[in-house]
């Protein structure tokens, strides 16, 4: 199976830890390009493509990040064309309405909540992310269920 | 007393009185002869048999008309007729001259005295009668006469009485203004003198006067107040309110013009309008400060959920996640420790949940108001209920419910809590929960009836507040719930109530205003 590439932007490594058992319990490989600022995500999606860098699979962005918001990575995203077909999603506990058309306005393609019950966080994001990566074509149908 | 009155009042007072006619001759038979021909006039007769006689009475009398002898001795006719003349009193009496002799030289000197006529003896009665009654008749008209101008007088000094004692200055004018009188508090007011006042136009004194609408006059409509600028001798200006008052005498159509100076009146309203605007100033301050406060109270307290969510979540999941992976392995105490820190965790986290809620309702947001299918908002909050609503085997009933205007989400969650709390605070039977609407004047009166535990009277306020709660952690509500719902309807512009008794069920029931723009409500079968 290929090894999928994701960056993720998230300070809490607690739930950096609970998206990687997210994601194993999804018989995903996987490598993460993790980051835990704001700045440290925007100067690496800024630079993605050049330099024969890979370009990742998806994008999982934590909404609040220290010295910045999810969205702000989203428009550095933007910037750079060659992450213009990499689906990207907005993580979080709760967003308001306001804040989730913000996100998508941003070219966000869905909002990943976190569930507070272990059992849920575990299955819905890492369904979630089965879900994006499916649809990009980053893998193929053989892993899920059907 | 109108004037026609009066002067008929004065005639009849004439009448009664009659009119004095002096008649002088020496001769006593001349005299009853003369008194028995003028006897049908029915009119005062004195008579006089001297001249002194006759000037005596003139003293004391006045009389219509006076038949004087020529030929009386010690003081004749002429001389007679001199002495009534040099007397104020009697210097216009008209006097008749009986003589026997017909001679041009008695004429002249006759007519010089002020003779009216000559009467030739022997006396012709109906020529002494149509003449002497001439004279009556004319003096008859000039008492009227006398009568009318002293009634005028008095009118007039009763007007000026009026005019003076008025409280504004009042001047009287013709339509184009000219001034034909005006009170004394006019001199005051304007500092200018009456007199020098009198035939120059009013607008000297109030230069946007203006003859007031005659069409208005012929409604009689009161006069209208104007407020105008007034100048004073000296040129200064000063605000005067004024009352026209316009009326037609025969002759003329005047204008009666009230003046009064308006300067404390406006001053006090500049005054009230100066404390109104600081007034208004201060309400939109506090206004600003309190919105101001209250969006930063907002954001802080969605803030402050957000921040205390994260942690709170991670502690639970890691709570789960230690329990999972150590299932077994620990004694039994421990993993009642993480039992306990698991169930505390798990409520902190609903109450920042129902927190964000309860910010999200009370938020100034942007939520549209809408035509909503109030069941389609209910048939959401019992969707959203599933879960509780299955492990309960709770009922939910609801009937038909209107459309009306409002905001959907704060519906669902009106709905969501008061269901909820139904099937929460169950007794021991299974919940029946029935959701019911009905019209009322001016707005929908909505019910959620339980078979709950029901609740004590005295409580019935404190249950709508903050984190009030009624019982302990065997029961899982967050004391949130009622406080959405209140703040959520009240939002909505209605009110919410509950009727309840312990054990006997709760009808929590709440009032949502037919909005201006509502449309008819249609019922939707649900």
């Amino acid at each position: 199976m290929k090894k999928v590439h994701i960056f993720l932007a998230e300070d809490n490594s607690a739930d950096v830890w609970l998206i990687q058992e997210a994601l194993r319990r999804q018989s995903l490989l996987f490598h993460l390009d993790h980051y835990l600022t704001a700045q440290d995500a925007i100067n690496a999606v800024r630079v993605y493509g050049s330099n024969d860098s890979p370009v990742p699979d998806l994008l999982l962005l934590d909404y609040n990040l220290p010295g910045g918001q999810g969205s702000d990575v989203l428009i550095a995203a933007a910037a750079n064309p060659k992450l213009a077909a990499v689906p990207k999603a907005i993580l979080s506990s709760f967003l308001r309405p306001d804040e989730m058309s913000e996100a998508a306005n941003m070219g966000a393609l869905c909002f990943i909540p976190k569930p507070a019950n272990l059992t849920e966080f575990l299955r819905d994001v890492g369904a979630k992310v089965t879900e994006l990566l499916l649809q990009s074509g980053a893998i193929s149908g053989k892993t899920t269920n059907a | 007393m109108s004037a026609q009155a009066g002067a008929q009042a004065v005639v009849s007072k004439i009448r009664r009185a009659g009119v004095k006619l002096l008649l002088v001759d020496d001769d006593r038979a001349n005299l009853l002869a003369l008194e028995a021909i003028l006897e049908p006039l029915e009119q005062d007769l004195m008579l006089a048999q001297t001249g002194t006689e006759a000037l005596r009475m003139c003293l004391d009398h006045d009389f219509a008309a006076i038949l004087l002898d020529v030929r009386m001795p010690e003081m004749d006719g002429f001389e007679t007729a001199e002495m009534i003349r040099r007397r104020e009193r009697s210097r216009q009496t008209p006097i008749l001259f009986l003589t026997a002799y017909r001679s041009d030289e008695q004429l002249f000197r006759g007519y010089d005295l002020g003779a009216v006529d000559f009467l030739f003896k022997p006396i012709v009665p109906e020529v002494l009668q149509s003449k002497v009654k001439v004279f009556v008749e004319l003096s008859r008209s000039e008492q009227l006469l006398r009568q009318h101008a002293e009634e005028l007088a008095r009118t007039e000094r009763k007007f000026r009485a009026v005019l003076e004692a008025a409280p504004d200055a009042m001047v009287i004018t013709t339509e184009e203004g000219r001034i034909e009188l005006a009170n004394s508090r006019v001199d005051r007011l304007f500092q200018h003198s009456r007199e020098a006042l009198i035939g120059r136009n009013i607008r000297t004194l109030i230069p946007e006067w203006s003859t007031p609408d005659s069409a208005a006059l012929a409604r009689d409509q009161p006069p209208a107040e104007v407020r105008l600028a007034a100048i004073r001798h000296d040129g200064s200006s000063f605000p005067v309110q004024i009352t026209r008052s316009p009326f037609r005498s025969p002759d003329a159509f005047l204008i009666t013009t009230a003046i009064r100076d308006a300067t404390d009146q406006v001053e006090g309203e500049a005054r009230i309008h100066r404390t109104n605007s600081e007034l208004e100033r201060r309400v939109a301050e506090r206004t600003a400060a309190l919105t101001y406060s209250n969006e930063a109270l907002r954001q802080f307290a969605w803030a402050a959920s957000h921040d205390l969510q994260e942690p709170i979540r991670t502690v639970l999941a890691y709570a789960q996640w230690l329990s999972q992976t150590t299932r077994g392995t620990m004694g039994p105490g421990a993993e009642q420790m993480l039992e306990v820190i698991e169930q505390h965790a798990s409520r902190l986290n609903q109450l920042l949940g129902a927190l964000r809620q309860y910010i999200q309702v009370s938020e100034s947001g942007q939520q549209q108001w809408t035509l909503v299918d109030a069941n389609a908002a209910a048939g959401a909050a019992v969707s959203n209920l599933q879960t509780i609503i299955e492990q309960s085997g709770a009922s939910v009933v609801c009937e038909s419910l209107p459309t009306i205007l409002s905001i959907e989400i704060l519906l669902v969650q009106i709905f969501q809590n008061l269901i909820g709390n139904g099937i929460k605070y169950r007794s021991r039977e299974v919940p029946a929960i029935h959701v019911s609407a009905e019209s009322k004047e001016n707005g929908w009166v909505f019910s959620v009836r339980d078979n709950g535990i029901g609740i004590d009277a005295k409580y019935f306020n404190y249950i709508f507040g903050m984190f009030r709660r009624l019982h302990g952690a065997e029961q899982s509500g967050t004391g949130i719930g009622l406080a959405i719902c209140k703040s959520a309807i009240e939002r909505l512009g209605g009110q919410i109530w509950v009727e309840s008794a312990p054990s006997a069920g709760s009808v929590f029931r709440f009032f949502l205003p037919m909005g201006e723009r509502d449309e008819k409500s249609s019922h939707i079968s649900g």
